[in-house]
This record gives C-alpha cells, sequence and structure tokens, in this order.
C-alpha cells in the first residue's frame, strides 16, 4: 500500500489549504489517544531514570568503530553468523565477537583487565582479560550492554549498544 | 521541550543534578517511545532500543556537543538502532518470534479498565476508532504523525532527526496526513 494509491481512493486531497484549525485538532486528538493507547511503559521510564547512574565523565568512551550488522556485507546462505564489534578509545581497541553460545574478545594491544558486562544501570557479571588480552562468557548478553574494563589505573566503558 | 530548557538541563545533569535528569526523561521520553514506535517495533525490541538510547544518552552526558539539541540526539540514536534492529530481523528472518511477543508490555492496561468503565465507554470507541483509522494510513503517513503527537509536542529538527526527512518537509507532509485521517474518518461518522 503506498501513498500515491491512496490518493486515488480520496478526493479531499486536493482540497485548498483553508483547513489548518482542522488538522490541529485532529492532531491534538491523535496525541491524546497516543497518550493513552500507547505511553511510554512505565518501566521503561522508571529505567531510564536510573539510567543516570551510568553517567561517569571520568570513563573513557570507547567507540563502535566497527559493527558487521552495518558494515559488513551478509554471507550468502550463511545463519548465525556471530555479530562482530570493534570498539576504539585512543589507541586501545576491544575486539568481541557475539554468539548464541556468549562471547569472546581481545583487547589490543594485548593487556591484562578486570572486565564487567553491564546489561542496565545494575552491577554485572565479572571477566577477566588474561595476560594476551583475551576474554570469554559463556553468557552471550540479550538487550542492551556495554563492558566497563579497568586496566592500568584508568576505565574505559564501550559505547551501549544492543546486542 | 524548549531548546534553552533542554540545554539547561544537560547541564545541570552534567553537574550533578538528579531531578535536572528526571526532567529530561519526562520531557524527552515520549519523543524516544515515539520515534521507536514509529519504526514498528515489535514490543520486545522497542524496549531494548529505548533502554540502549537512554543508556548512551547517559553514557555521553557531558560530552554532547550541543546540550540544547539533546531532542535530536535522542531522536536520531533511536533511528538509528531502530533501523539496526529492522536490519538483524530481514537479515535473521527471525520476525514476530512468538515467545518475544509473548513479553509484550502489560503497560495499557490500566489505562484500559478506566477507558472501559461504563461512563467512558462512547469516548473510548470514538479514541480507539480515531487510533485504528490513525494505524490504517500509509506508512509514511502513519509513521511522521507517530513522531510528531508525542507529548510534549517534537520540534520540527528533532522530526527531522528522528525520520531523516528535510525540515522543510515536515510541514506539508504534516498537513497532507492530517487530511488524508481527517477524511477517513469523515468517512466513517467517527469525527
Amino acid at each position: 500500500m503506498t501513498d500515491e494509491h491512496d490518493d486515488h481512493d480520496e478526493p479531499w486531497e486536493g482540497s485548498a489549504g483553508d483547513d489548518a484549525p482542522d488538522c490541529d485538532r485532529v492532531e491534538e486528538e491523535l496525541r491524546g489517544a497516543a497518550a493513552v493507547l500507547d505511553p511510554v511503559p512505565a518501566e521503561l521510564r522508571e529505567l531510564a531514570v536510573e539510567a543516570y547512574a551510568l553517567h561517569d565523565l571520568d570513563a573513557r568512551i570507547a567507540e563502535l568503530a566497527f559493527d558487521s550488522l552495518v558494515d559488513a556485507l551478509p554471507v550468502r546462505g550463511a545463519v548465525d553468523v556471530p555479530r562482530m564489534l570493534t570498539f576504539r578509545a585512543g589507541e586501545l581497541t576491544v575486539d568481541v565477537e557475539v554468539t548464541e553460545e556468549g562471547l569472546l574478545g581481545q583487547l589490543l594491544p594485548p593487556r591484562q583487565a578486570r572486565i564487567e558486562v553491564l546489561s542496565g544501570p545494575q552491577a554485572g557479571a565479572s571477566l577477566t582479560a588474561d595476560a594476551l588480552g583475551r576474554f570469554t562468557s559463556d553468557a552471550p548478553p540479550a538487550g542492551p550492554f556495554a563492558l566497563r574494563l579497568r586496566t592500568g589505573g584508568e576505565v574505559v566503558v564501550t559505547e551501549w549498544l544492543r546486542a | 521541550m524548549d531548546r534553552a530548557d533542554v540545554g539547561a538541563l544537560v547541564q545541570s545533569a552534567v553537574d550533578g543534578d538528579g531531578a535536572a535528569w528526571k526532567a529530561l526523561v519526562e520531557g524527552l521520553s515520549p519523543l524516544v517511545w515515539s520515534v521507536v514506535r514509529a519504526h514498528r517495533l515489535s514490543d520486545a525490541d522497542a524496549h531494548e532500543v529505548y533502554q540502549t538510547v537512554w543508556f548512551r544518552f547517559a553514557q555521553h552526558l557531558g560530552r554532547i556537543q550541543e546540550p540544547q539539541k539533546a531532542g535530536s540526539w535522542l531522536a536520531t540514536t533511536a533511528r538509528h538502532e531502530s533501523l539496526k534492529v529492522i536490519k538483524s530481523l530481514r537479515r535473521l528472518t527471525l520476525t514476530d518470534d512468538p515467545q518475544l511477543l509473548d513479553r509484550v508490555s502489560e503497560d495499557g492496561t490500566p489505562e484500559q479498565s478506566l477507558l472501559d468503565a461504563e461512563e467512558a465507554a462512547a469516548e473510548s470507541e470514538r479514541v480507539r476508532r480515531l487510533w485504528q483509522e490513525f494505524e490504517e494510513l500509509g506508512d509514511r503517513c502513519r509513521q511522521l504523525l507517530r513522531v510528531l503527537i508525542a507529548s510534549p509536542p517534537p520540534s520540527y529538527q528533532e522530526v527531522s532527526a528522528a525520520l531523516g526527512i528535510a525540515v522543510g518537509s515536515i510541514g506539508p507532509l504534516r498537513q497532507r496526513c492530517l487530511r488524508r485521517l481527517r477524511a477517513r474518518l469523515d468517512k466513517r461518522g467517527a469525527l
């Protein structure tokens, strides 16, 4: 169904533009209907309020530099391709692979780190990156997630993303 | 929300004022929700995108270049994340997983029961019919109007960021879509 098709059904479409007040009224009624029939769910509003705890001016943000979902060409016939993500904060690169089995990561240049897998404002599961910068988790992230890394006296957090 | 207010609230939130953050959520979460809904995501996906957007906003607080445009920042992020979901669904063709759909929110329920009270039955029916006609509009109109009817109403800059359309085209398109909706309602004698 396209807009163009609708035009043929509705001769009102071409009429003169002196109906602005009526349009405003319909918009207001619709706004009222949305507030009743499709409001922001209360628990989501609450989560957004609690998200204030995630603001941390001291942490460095590792920004998303590559997301296979957006940046990679789909492989023909391939199913269950892992999601490959690369985050960057200055010289530090965080490579992450998300599969149904879990999460596999690599810090470059290699370094040890304590890593927290966040899924919201609450504390998350803890992981450790070994001396070669490798880390794994057998719990695949679902929904929003971020990694908080403590390494060499600084804190780096990957950009929030939906797994 | 007024841009000057948004800018000031963002600054206060950066400085540690939790009430300012709460005011930002009150004022701008309906916009984020509208953008997500305009992209017709399932309830489960809509919830996750909404959360991701707010978590990222909190994370970037204090680093946002133009605090007075935080509404547009949120709208753009919501749009990008919504489009990513649509892309991943297309790739996996895992659309409408029934188990995911079972997780739908029950938030409509209290309002619903209010509406269903006997004295409000007629009004309820009218609102329902209006919503139904709106849902059946063409995709472009439904999408534009869903964002426009956020409460408080978004600015055209925010609508532009939410949908990736030029600011100048919003007014004429809005008029056209509302006129179309009115025509549908007239036809049904619903307004």
